[in-house]
């Protein structure tokens, strides 16, 4: 069990997401970087497939009345424990009975993913432990977690092994974010589209899983009537106003704005990272480059 | 600029496809769409992780590093048998027309130059097809609007509609399962549960349904 002596911004459990639900109007979720959260699942003996909890800039107060085996993933945040202990990422972690984690802000980036062992065991809805806060569904009562409340950990099974991951070399976190053309673009004026190619966007407050909302200069459009048509996270839409909005994780799976871009899969690890004010730009890469590049796997290890 | 956009499907040239992502094939499926989507639940291919009807197009979504099997571009290049339209399940849905439950009832209403009790006869009248769900889980867009009710969305959207709102977006009526934002004109409320996400069949209307509005 894990007591929530303060919540952080936005603690929610996550999983690998409920693939193959669109025709319910039911989005994938899941966790935003899920290669993070297999990772942290594997340093405390988890299936991949196991819940735990990604946290969001700021983080929660947790204690662990029975201690716990733990792993963080992602981005680094301030953290300390009340043992006294430091607080590794990519790496297993013994908590002792009673012991407190706390985790302050992000020092770059966005998220985090924390594993127990045994998983959170919340009720799977659909397949997954995964929060869907827009439909109030899945993780711990469909919301993020409050301060007081408290999750189970589910059962572990053998032996404890002392691990270390190694992130994929995250390349570089250099922009610009790379996309395949969206199958609207070509409704886009070559001014238009040299704006939104051209551009630097910031990432504005409003964004959340549902979609990273971007502020810069307008991308117009002839706004013809558009079809409803199915979307996955990384499409970028662009509404009248002309601000595009990267469709997020719990985004709709149909719209009806125009799509100019789509990001590839392998980018999605950098969304996840994206924070309020961050800058955002564009590059297009052919779609037969984009699927010859496999997701980077982490490596996990024996701690020395 | 130049990514795969409908491209012909080998062997047969139809129907048109491109890539919108490296996972994400969007299908121009028209009339047929429910009958794409139904071979290929049928046929069931291993390489789909998920197949979303929408408005005339299907976009089928590969598992991350698969391929597109030969068998589902034949699939996809045969012309699907049509869907009868007798193997939705049929609903009644009753309605609570205006009043608060549908604020933009007497707006639509005198756009549409009918009074109000002639526009609740008119979208009564028809027997409308589920023809693919979005927005929200369980929100159904319905085909068969008369052409006389075919409306505009709210030039600014409210920031709240309650759940089980009925209301109209361009040619289509549907119904907010939940509550939470809406930009469609709203004409009346149903009770009628949309979406439980702990039902094995989580969503009341399904792709094909047919739905008929009943004044409650």
């Amino acid at each position: 069990m894990i007591e929530i002596l303060r919540a952080g911004l936005c603690d929610l459990v996550m999983d690998q997401g409920r693939p193959g639900r669109g025709a319910l109007g039911v989005p994938a979720g899941g966790a935003a970087d899920p290669a993070a959260l297999v990772a942290a699942n594997r340093l405390v003996g988890n299936d991949d497939c196991a819940a735990g909890l990604e946290i969001t800039l700021s983080g929660p107060s947790l204690r662990f009345p029975h201690g716990g085996v733990a792993a963080l993933t992602g981005a680094h945040f301030a953290a300390t424990r009340s043992s006294g202990a430091p607080v590794p990422w990519n790496e297993t972690l013994v908590l002792a009975a009673g012991e407190t984690l706390t985790l302050a802000g992000a020092e770059a980036g966005s998220r985090c993913w924390l594993a127990l062992r045994g998983g959170l065991a919340v009720r799977a809805v659909m397949g997954s432990r995964s929060t869907f806060w827009p439909g109030a569904f899945g993780g711990h009562l469909g919301r993020p977690l409050r301060s007081g409340d408290t999750v189970r950990i589910g059962k572990a099974a053998g032996p404890v092994h002392l691990l270390r991951g190694q992130p994929p070399s995250a390349g570089e976190d250099s922009w610009p974010l790379r996309v395949i053309a969206g199958p609207q673009a070509g409704r886009f004026h070559d001014a238009q589209l040299a704006t939104f190619f051209g551009a630097d966007f910031r990432v504005a407050a409003a964004s959340d899983r549902r979609g990273i909302r971007l502020s810069g200069p307008g991308v117009a459009h002839a706004q013809a009537g558009l079809p409803s048509q199915g979307v996955l996270p990384g499409a970028v839409q662009v509404p009248p106003d002309g601000q595009p909005i990267i469709l997020g994780w719990d985004g709709p799976v149909t719209g009806g704005y125009p799509v100019i871009a789509g990001v590839i899969a392998a980018d999605w690890p950098r969304l996840a990272q994206l924070r309020p004010g961050d800058a955002v730009s564009f590059a297009t890469i052919e779609v037969e480059a984009a699927r010859a590049l496999a997701v980077a796997g982490w490596v996990i290890e024996e701690l020395a | 600029m130049k990514a795969s956009r409908n491209k012909a499907l080998p062997h047969t040239g139809r129907p048109a496809w491109r890539w919108v992502s490296e996972r994400g094939l969007r299908v121009a499926t028209g009339d047929a769409t429910l009958a794409y989507y139904a071979a290929l639940r049928r046929r069931g291919f291993p390489e789909l992780e998920d197949a979303i009807p929408a408005d005339c197009s299907l976009l089928l979504v590969l598992r991350r590093g698969a391929e597109v099997s030969a068998a589902l571009w034949a699939e996809l290049a045969a012309s699907p048998a049509p869907v009868p339209a007798e193997a939705g399940k049929r609903h009644e849905i009753a309605v609570e027309y205006g009043g608060d439950a549908g604020p933009d009832l007497p707006y639509l209403a005198a756009a549409a130059g009918l009074d109000v009790a002639a526009y609740i006869r008119l979208h009564g009248s028809v027997e409308y097809t589920v023809a693919f769900l979005g927005f929200q889980p369980g929100f159904p867009y319905l085909r068969g609007l008369p052409r006389a009710l075919h409306a505009s969305r709210r030039a600014s959207p409210r920031t709240q509609v309650a759940a089980g709102s009925v209301g109209i977006g361009g040619a289509y009526t549907g119904i907010y399962p939940g509550r939470g934002p809406g930009g469609w004109q709203i004409i009346g409320r149903t009770a009628a549960p949309l979406f439980n996400p702990d039902s094995a069949a989580p969503a009341l209307l399904m792709p094909g349904d047919r739905v008929c509005f009943v004044a409650a």
